[in-house]
């Protein structure tokens, strides 16, 4: 007899629904997977065998041959056992109930427990805008499936769960199922309030508050310009400027994350996180993934075509230190994300286009030596050095950056009696109300992002400003793509200070934060 | 003077001595074309140049004859001199009977390029580089070709490795020189150089770039950009050299007269005991024309040869003992001034606080903001209004006051004061 269910597998972040077609037929015992599976769904066969046996059914001793649809999809992962074992129990009416609405997404273990499989979040909201209604998951990973809005999503521990909640249909289960007997360690499930205030708490107490930066006022501002605008920012200065301490502060300057927003994020995590996802990440990432990390770890691939570092940053912040010490071919790599938003990976038989919106910043040393343009020391790099390190970031990938900003040491007369820094909470609020300005005018696209023509109309020019913009960009010799960068800025800083039309003063600022001539030449990437 | 390339073909005023029986003979070119040709030509300075047409009496006459068989031997013989032997090797009288045999190739190549061309014979020849020795016969030229003939010119050159100072320095020196109205020329290398052309483009005045190769291979590559800015600006980028011949260990030596020959006085920033600018200061004295060095201190190395040059140079080496001096010393007018009041008035608050600041000593961006307990943004702001008027530069994160504002400190023997004696010149 024929049974057909419908689960979903992992393609990129996306789920895609994956019709499960088992056919339990009288012949030579056996069992089939076709369907284009990978090695772990090939697998799948002897999971499925011995969960059956050990939750106390039989394996019918038939020709059993499973059809995973559509045929030309590339399957992967464990995502689909637990609809092989239901279409096995059906097909050999072990099991009698009506799977029509029905979804099932799970790994089985060879002692019938159903285990979380990672992207269990995007596989729901797959098999949601499949019109399904119903979708039974493992029972460790409930409240993640539950973030899909829409659906009606049952927790299971065990096959046996499965069936006894089949046969009676419709019954809700709304407590917790219970833990399953091997394998997975006792699940601790805290309070919703307490684990949130937990989590925010020690979230925040790993991140060093704006206050704690003293000095540094070029690259403060050229922080809080790049988080509220979505800027690319670069930071070049010797060691010991505080670099590092102020890419750290990032997440206490980031607005939560809306809705849309929060949703993408949590899918992103749902599918990196080796653990299951409890709430919608309403915090925005920020990753700092190290400089020896691989071409496949920052965009994404290998053999499970895993999100790389930028779609881990979507929605958020990608912070590279040491920037040119990253491999170029990663380096060029972060080009397609800045400019799309998005980043293409392409696999034999697969491919995946993950989502990589992110805040770009980047730190570096002026040159190998480090002292290039600090106070009071001289570069000891030999000639041309200091611009051949500089050289080592691409043209293209340094005309993405709309922020550069030159730091030196702070000189101890300033860190101990400079003026106060603001803190994090302040700089924060200015980010939430830009971000909001251009919510509203731009139709959700930050300003890093605006083409020319809705930079123009954004920045409301009067005679005044655009001769002031002209002039500015005479002098640095900036191209029509260095003159938007500058109007980017400028808007952006307009929409700090709560202005509608861009003023001189906004331009004058934006244009301290040009690429430095005397470093990398008039121009050459302007 | 006519060009070749945005200013025009060439050709038109040939002069009319050339005779009919050249029509067989491939050199259909006149005798402008002739110079563009043979000056050229790879190997071919100056002195090779002025004994050949010296020789044969024009350079279109070199081309004819080279086109002839046997014309090798004959033109390494030509480039002897009455003491001296031979300066033209075989090889490189091979390349000029090469450039006779197609001249149109290389005139082509110059017009490609897009490059102005002005030789001796034009009126729009610098005339402060016909008073050297060793004039190169051909320029070659983008930008305004008028720059080149500025009223006033001073050379701002030093190390390509300078220290912070040395790069404000030069930065506040060419601001100054191009506010008073004179015309920045260097280098265009690393280092001072760089600082002076983009304080003079920054600040909104003519600079002068002489290149130490053909324009297509224009050295460093990474100041093509710079380049650009400075020939927009109103200024000039200019070589002896054919757009096609790279640079090389020897071209840039030669490239310094130039340097100090298009300029009244060349003034040193920084340079090391082995420095490049110090034949370029060596030119200046050689060339009559004024010499100030920037001293600094006993033991730094950025300065050692700056100060080995004044030890052994006569009294014409003079020292730069401020901006303001160095201004008087070149004969420059202070800029157009108007009263001091009036001219603190037409400050902003912010501008006028941050200028104050700068005067105090302070030079960073944080510096400013500790004195002025101005919002950074404010800061920020206020430095690019007064970048603009040239009142003040940016080096590599640090700033320094430039134009009137440098000139505050008064002027006039003053007693000795315990704050400025442990502080750099300049």
């Amino acid at each position: 007899m024929l049974a057909t269910l419908l689960s979903a597998t992992l393609n990129g972040l996306a789920g895609r629904v994956v019709r499960v077609e088992v056919d339990v037929a009288p012949g030579l015992p056996g069992f089939t997977i076709v369907g284009l599976p990978d090695a772990a769904l090939s697998e799948a066969r002897e999971r499925v065998r011995g969960a059956l046996r050990n939750s106390g059914y039989r394996n019918p001793p038939r020709r059993i041959t499973v059809n995973l649809a559509p045929a030309e999809l590339r399957k992967a992962g464990a995502s689909l056992d637990l609809a092989i074992a239901l279409g096995v129990l059906l097909g050999s009416e072990q099991v009698a109930a009506d799977a029509a609405g029905l979804g099932l997404v799970g790994e089985l273990g060879l002692g019938g427990e159903v285990r979380r499989v990672p992207g269990l979040l995007p596989m729901v909201l797959a098999l949601r805008d499949r019109g399904v209604r119903r979708v039974l998951v493992p029972a460790e990973a409930v409240e993640e499936a539950r973030l899909a809005p829409g659906v009606d999503v049952e927790g299971m521990a065990t096959l046996g769960d499965v069936a006894s909640c089949l046969r009676r249909p419709r019954a809700r289960r709304v407590t917790p199922a219970p833990l399953p007997r091997t394998g997975v360690g006792p699940v601790v499930v805290p309070e919703p309030a307490a684990r949130g205030a937990a989590g925010r708490a020690e979230y925040a107490d790993r991140v060093p508050d704006l206050s704690e930066v003293r000095g540094q006022v070029v690259a403060r501002r050229g922080l809080e310009i790049a988080l509220a605008g979505g800027h690319a920012l670069l930071m070049i200065g010797p060691p010991g400027a505080g670099k590092t301490l102020l890419a750290r502060t990032i997440p206490s300057l980031m607005p939560d994350l809306d809705d849309a927003s929060a949703l993408a994020a949590t899918v992103v995590a749902s599918v990196a996180s080796e653990a299951p996802v409890t709430e919608l990440r309403r915090r925005p990432p920020v990753r700092m993934p190290h400089h020896t990390v691989s071409y496949a770890g920052m965009v994404g691939g290998g053999p499970r075509l895993a999100p790389g570092e930028v779609t881990l940053a979507d929605q958020g912040c990608l912070v590279c230190d040491e920037l040119p010490e990253f491999g170029r071919d990663v380096l060029e790599a972060l080009r397609q994300p800045l400019e799309e938003g998005s980043v293409a990976v392409v696999r034999v038989g697969r491919w995946a286009t993950f989502p990589a919106r992110f805040t770009f910043v980047a730190a570096m040393n002026p040159c190998p030596c480090g002292r290039l343009g600090s106070a009071g020391q001289s570069c000891t790099c030999p000639t041309g050095v200091p611009q051949r390190y500089l050289r080592r970031v691409s043209g293209p990938l340094r005309d993405r950056v709309d922020l550069w900003a030159a730091m030196d040491r702070v000189p101890p007369e300033l860190l101990l009696r400079g003026p106060a820094p603001e803190s994090s909470a302040v700089v924060a609020a200015r980010i939430r109300l830009a971000r909001a300005a251009q919510a509203a005018r731009n139709a959700g696209v930050p300003n890093g992002q605006l083409g020319s023509r809705a930079l123009r109309d954004a920045c409301r020019l009067g005679a005044a400003t655009a001769s002031r913009a002209v002039l500015l960009a005479d002098r640095e010799g900036l191209s029509g793509r260095g003159t938007d960068r500058l109007l980017r800025v400028a808007r952006t800083i307009a929409d700090l200070e709560g202005r509608d039309a861009v003023s001189v003063a906004d331009l004058d600022e934006a244009a301290r934060f040009r690429v430095p001539a005397d470093r990398f030449g008039l121009g050459v990437s302007g | 003077m006519l060009g070749i390339g945005r200013l025009g073909p060439l050709g038109r005023d040939g002069d009319a001595t050339t005779g009919g029986s050249a029509s067989a003979c491939p050199p259909a070119v006149d005798e402008r074309g002739a110079w563009v040709v043979l000056a050229g030509a790879h190997g071919v300075g100056p002195v090779t140049f002025a004994r050949l047409v010296a020789a044969y009496g024009s350079a279109r006459a070199v081309l004819l004859d080279a086109t002839l068989p046997g014309a090798v031997g004959r033109l390494v013989d030509a480039s002897a001199g009455s003491e001296s032997g031979p300066v033209l090797s075989p090889a490189s009288a091979m390349t000029v009977v090469a450039a006779a045999r197609d001249p149109e190739r290389a005139l082509d190549s110059v017009r490609r390029s897009g490059v102005s061309v002005v030789t001796q014979r034009d009126a729009a020849y610098p005339s402060r580089l016909r008073q050297i020795d060793l004039p190169p016969p051909v320029l070659f030229v983008t930008g305004s070709v008028e720059s080149l003939e500025p009223r006033r010119a001073v050379a701002v050159v030093g190390t390509r490795r300078p220290t912070a100072v040395g790069r404000a320095t030069s930065a506040r020196i060419a601001a100054a020189v191009g506010a008073s109205g004179a015309t920045v020329v260097s280098g265009l290398a690393y280092g001072i150089d760089a600082a002076a052309h983009l304080a003079a483009v920054r600040a909104g005045t003519p600079t002068v770039a002489v290149v130490g190769g053909g324009h297509q291979h224009l050295y460093p590559a990474g100041h093509s950009g710079l380049a650009a800015a400075i020939a927009a600006g109103g200024g000039s980028v200019v070589s002896e050299f054919a757009p096609d011949v790279p640079p090389s260990r020897g071209t840039f030596p030669r490239r310094n007269r130039i340097i100090s020959g298009l300029s009244d006085a060349t003034v040193v920033v920084e340079a090391g005991a082995r420095s490049g600018a110090l034949t370029t200061a060596a030119w200046a004295l050689e060339q009559g024309r004024g010499l100030y060095l920037v001293p600094g201190r006993l033991d730094d190395p950025a300065v050692a040869g700056s100060l080995a040059f004044l030890r052994e140079a006569g009294p014409e080496a003079r020292v730069v003992a401020g901006i303001a001096e160095l201004l008087e010393d070149l004969g420059l007018d202070a800029p157009p001034r108007r009263a001091r009041s009036d001219q603190a008035a037409r400050l902003g608050a912010a501008e006028a606080a941050i200028a104050a600041a700068l005067a105090g000593g302070a030079g960073s961006a944080d510096e400013l903001v500790a004195a002025t307990g101005l919002p950074g943004a404010a800061v920020l702001a206020a430095l690019t209004t007064l970048e603009l008027r040239g009142l003040v530069v940016e080096v590599l994160g640090r700033y320094q006051a430039a134009g009137r504002l440098a000139e505050r400190p008064r002027r006039g023997p003053r007693p000795l004061d315990a704050r400025d004696a442990g502080r750099p010149v300049g």
